[in-house]
C-alpha cells in the first residue's frame, strides 16, 4: 500500500484585484504519494501553478490562500510520520523556510530567470545547501561537483565556476535540478521543466528525471500542458479546468479510459505523431474569462455531453473506482452496478 | 544544376513549382571591439535549397538556432541574403530572383509572400485597431477605398472566426487563440499565394492549436494557399504538411513526404529527433528504442569538421569526421526522398510510424 506525502485539501486560492476577486484555484483536492510521480495537467491560467506553489507558500499579491488544508506527512528522525499542514504557516517564517528547498523544492520553466547572472553555477548550489546544513565551504563545494555529476554534467569541476549564460538552456535545467537535489528532497515540484527546451534536451531531462527519482525515492509534482510528457513521466494524472480539478486517475486510465468530456475532449485536440493523419477534433469556443465563470459545471459552454442542468449544479467529486474520481454530472449519482462495473475492469 | 538564361530571366526546374531555394546563404558577420572589425560570421543558413510546389505544405523541422526562422524571414525578404538564389513564380506565370530585387519590384512582391510569427502578443500593434492592423498592408499600397477595405476586413474575420464588428476594438481585448487569427486573417488581407508560417502555434493552448490547425488546413484549401510551415514540433509537422525538410545547423540533412520521414528516416538526426518525441500512450513507454544523442547541438559560427552532425551521431565512421556529405537522392526513392548523409542507403533507422501500428488503428 502506499504511503501519501502531501494531501491537499479543498484547496481555495483567490486574487483580489482591482476588477473583482478571481477565484483561480477553487476547491482543490490532490494527494500526492511518496516516491511517486503526479502530473498537473491544464491549459494556460487553469490555476496549476498556483496550486504548486501554494505548497510552498510562495503565493504573491493580491493572490491568498483563502481556505483548506495543504497537509505534509513530515517523516521525523525515529521513523514515525507527523502531519503538519502547510496553510497557516507565516510565508516568511522559520517553519516553512526549514521546508522550502531542503524537504520540499521546485524548478521553474525558464532556468535562466531562475538562476542569477551574478554569481557562478557553484556559488549557487553552495549557497542551498549551506542555507540547510551546517558544512564548511570546501564540504559544499565538494558537493556540488559531486551533484553536477549526478546530473550528468560534463567536467563539473570547471563547470562549477562558470556563469550561467555561458550554459545552454539544457545545461542550465541540469544546474536547477543540481539545485533542487541538493538537500535530497523528499517532494520536487517541477513547474513546466522541460516546455522552453528543445525535443532531444527535453527527452534527456525527463530520463534524468526518472533515474533520479529512482534513485532518491523523491516525490515529483510535475506541472504541464503536454500530455506527450505526461504519458512519458507521470503514475497519476490531475486534471485541472479553470480552478478546479475535473479528473484524477492513473497514466494508463487517463490515456485508454478517459471520464471526464474535457480529459477526452483534451485527447481527441492533440495531433500525434504515430497515428493516422485525420482531422483535429479542438475544444468548441475558448477558456471563458476568469472574471466570468461559467455557472454550475464550469466546462459546460464548451461540452460536447452537455445535459440541461449542467449549468445550474456543481458537480461533485465523483468516485469511479479506488484511483479514479472525475467531477461530471455524467456519472454522478449513477446506479450502483455501473459503479462495480467500472471496478471490476479497472481491477 | 541552376539554370539560367543569359538576360538574366530566371526559369523553374518544374513549372508546378512555386517556389524554388537554391543553394541560400545567410551568414551574420561577427564584430568585435571598437572598430568593429570582422572576425567572423554565423553561417544561420548555409548552402540550402528546397522547393516548394503549387499548393502544398512544407514543413521545415529543426532544434532552436538551426536556422529554420532566417530561412523564412530570407524568403520575406528581411533580411539581404549573402548568397543562393530564391526563384519564386508569380502570379503571371513571370519567375522573379527575390534574392536580388529590391524597391518598387520587391515591394510588388511582396503582398504574394506574407508571414504570420509565433507570439500573437507581439506582433499585432497594440496601438492599432484590428481592422488598422489587419489592413495595414492595404493601406500602403493605397489602392483601395476605405469602404473597399472595411468590406474586405470584415470579409477575412468572418472567415477566420471572428465577429466583423470585432475591427473597431484594440488587439488587447483578445485572447492568444483570437490574436492568432487576427494575424492569419492579416496574413490573407493581401490574397497571397504563399504563406510562411513560423511556429504559428507553438505559442497556444492545445485546444486553441488544433481550432487553429484546423483553420489554417481550411484556408489553404479555400484560397489555394501554398504553407512553408515552420516548426520544432514533429507532431504538428506530421500533421499538417505534406513535405518536410530537417535542418541542423544551417543545413538541410533530410527532406521526404510525411509518411517516408516518420516511417523510414535516412539520416540519423532525423531519427534521434524522432526518437526523443513523447507519444501519448504510457504503453509504449517501456517499448520505444531510444536514440541518445551525445552532446550539444553545433555552434554555427564553428561547426565541425565534415559532417556537421559527427560528434553526436551514434553511427559516425571515419569518413564523416573528413568529408562533408552532399543532400542527395536515396538510392531506390524518388528524387523528392534526399538525404545528406554518406550511409543514407546502408542504415536501418527507425521511424515512429510501425506498420503493425497503422494496421491496430483502422
Amino acid at each position: 500500500m502506499t504511503e501519501p506525502l502531501l494531501e491537499i485539501r479543498d484547496l481555495q486560492i483567490h486574487f483580489f484585484t482591482d476588477n473583482g476577486i478571481i477565484k483561480g484555484v477553487d476547491g482543490v483536492n490532490l494527494t500526492i504519494e511518496r516516491g511517486k510521480t503526479l502530473c498537473l495537467v491544464g491549459e494556460s491560467g487553469c490555476g496549476k501553478s498556483v496550486t504548486s506553489r501554494a505548497i510552498l507558500k510562495i503565493i504573491h499579491r493580491p493572490g491568498k490562500i483563502v481556505g483548506g488544508q495543504i497537509l505534509y506527512h513530515r517523516r521525523q528522525p525515529n521513523g514515525t510520520t507527523q502531519v503538519t499542514d502547510i496553510v497557516p504557516m507565516n510565508p516568511k517564517g522559520k517553519e516553512i523556510r526549514d521546508i522550502r528547498g531542503k524537504e520540499i523544492s521546485m524548478i521553474f520553466q525558464e532556468p535562466m530567470s531562475s538562476l542569477s547572472v551574478m554569481y557562478t553555477v557553484g556559488n549557487q548550489i553552495m549557497e542551498s545547501i549551506r542555507l540547510h546544513e551546517k558544512v564548511s565551504k570546501q564540504e559544499a563545494r565538494n558537493r556540488a561537483i559531486e551533484l553536477l555529476r549526478l546530473v550528468e554534467i560534463p567536467r563539473p569541476e570547471r563547470l562549477i565556476d562558470e556563469y550561467p549564460f555561458r550554459l545552454s538552456g539544457g545545461m542550465r535545467q541540469r544546474v536547477m535540478i543540481a539545485m533542487a537535489l541538493s538537500c535530497n528532497p523528499t517532494l520536487l515540484i517541477a513547474d513546466e521543466p522541460t516546455t522552453a527546451l528543445d525535443v532531444t534536451t527535453q527527452a534527456e531531462i525527463l530520463k534524468l528525471m526518472r533515474s533520479l527519482q529512482e534513485k532518491y525515492g523523491m516525490a515529483m509534482l510535475f506541472i504541464t500542458h503536454d500530455l506527450g510528457v505526461v504519458a512519458e513521466i507521470a503514475d497519476d494524472v490531475a486534471v485541472m479546468y479553470l480552478g478546479r480539478i475535473v479528473e484524477q486517475c492513473d497514466v494508463d486510465t487517463l490515456f485508454h479510459d478517459p471520464k471526464h468530456p474535457y480529459t477526452q475532449a483534451l485527447l481527441r485536440s492533440i495531433p500525434r505523431i504515430a497515428a493516422d493523419r485525420q482531422t483535429l477534433d479542438p475544444i468548441a469556443g475558448m477558456i471563458p474569462s476568469p472574471y466570468r465563470r461559467p455557472s454550475g459545471c464550469t466546462f459546460h459552454p464548451r461540452c460536447t455531453q452537455r445535459m440541461a442542468h449542467c449549468h445550474l449544479v456543481e458537480p461533485a467529486i465523483t468516485p469511479l473506482s479506488e484511483n479514479h474520481q472525475v467531477r461530471c454530472l455524467l456519472y454522478e449519482a449513477q446506479p450502483a452496478p455501473t459503479l462495480e462495473a467500472e471496478t471490476a475492469q479497472h481491477g | 544544376m541552376v539554370e539560367q538564361v543569359a538576360n538574366g530571366v530566371e526559369t523553374l526546374q518544374n513549372s508546378e513549382h512555386l517556389l524554388e531555394v537554391r543553394d541560400l546563404k545567410m551568414h551574420f558577420p561577427i564584430r568585435r571591439g571598437i572598430f568593429a572589425q570582422v572576425v567572423g560570421h554565423v553561417k544561420a543558413v548555409d548552402g540550402v535549397s528546397f522547393t516548394i510546389k503549387r499548393g502544398e505544405t512544407l514543413g521545415l523541422v529543426g532544434e532552436s538556432g538551426c536556422g529554420k526562422s532566417t530561412v523564412g524571414r530570407c524568403i520575406v525578404r528581411a533580411y539581404d541574403v549573402s548568397g543562393g538564389e530564391m526563384l519564386f513564380q508569380q502570379a503571371n506565370g513571370h519567375v522573379a530572383d527575390l534574392a536580388n530585387l529590391s524597391g518598387d519590384r520587391l515591394r510588388l512582391l511582396r503582398k504574394d509572400i506574407r508571414m504570420i510569427f509565433q507570439d500573437p502578443y507581439s506582433s499585432l500593434n497594440p496601438r492599432m485597431t484590428v481592422f488598422d492592423n489587419v489592413s495595414e498592408a492595404l493601406q500602403v499600397s493605397g489602392k483601395m477605398s476605405r469602404n473597399e477595405m472595411r468590406d474586405r476586413v470584415a470579409y477575412l474575420l468572418q472567415r477566420v472566426g471572428l465577429r466583423p464588428e470585432c475591427m473597431t476594438r484594440y488587439p488587447h481585448a483578445f485572447s492568444g487563440g483570437e490574436r492568432q487569427r487576427i494575424v492569419i486573417a492579416r496574413a490573407l488581407v493581401t490574397n497571397p499565394r504563399l504563406i510562411i508560417a513560423d511556429e504559428a502555434v507553438s505559442g497556444l493552448d492545445v485546444s486553441i492549436r488544433a481550432q487553429i490547425l484546423n483553420l489554417l488546413e481550411e484556408l489553404q484549401a479555400e484560397f489555394q494557399l501554398t504553407y512553408l510551415f515552420i516548426s520544432h514540433d514533429l507532431s504538428v509537422i506530421r500533421h499538417i504538411c505534406d513535405r518536410v525538410a530537417v535542418m541542423y545547423v544551417g543545413k538541410l540533412v533530410e527532406t521526404a513526404s510525411i509518411d517516408d520521414l516518420y516511417r523510414s528516416p535516412k539520416h540519423p538526426y532525423t531519427e534521434a529527433l524522432l526518437a526523443s518525441v513523447p507519444i501519448t500512450d504510457p504503453r509504449q513507454r517501456k517499448e520505444r528504442v531510444r536514440v541518445r544523442l551525445k552532446g550539444e547541438v553545433a555552434d554555427p559560427s564553428n561547426p565541425p569538421s565534415g559532417c556537421y552532425f559527427h560528434p553526436r551521431c551514434p553511427y559516425a565512421q571515419e569518413q564523416c569526421e573528413k568529408l562533408e556529405p552532399d543532400l542527395i537522392p536515396v538510392k531506390g526513392s524518388s528524387s523528392q526522398r534526399l538525404a545528406a548523409c554518406h550511409y543514407a542507403d546502408e542504415l536501418t533507422l527507425n521511424g515512429v510510424i510501425r506498420d503493425a501500428e497503422i494496421e491496430a488503428q483502422v
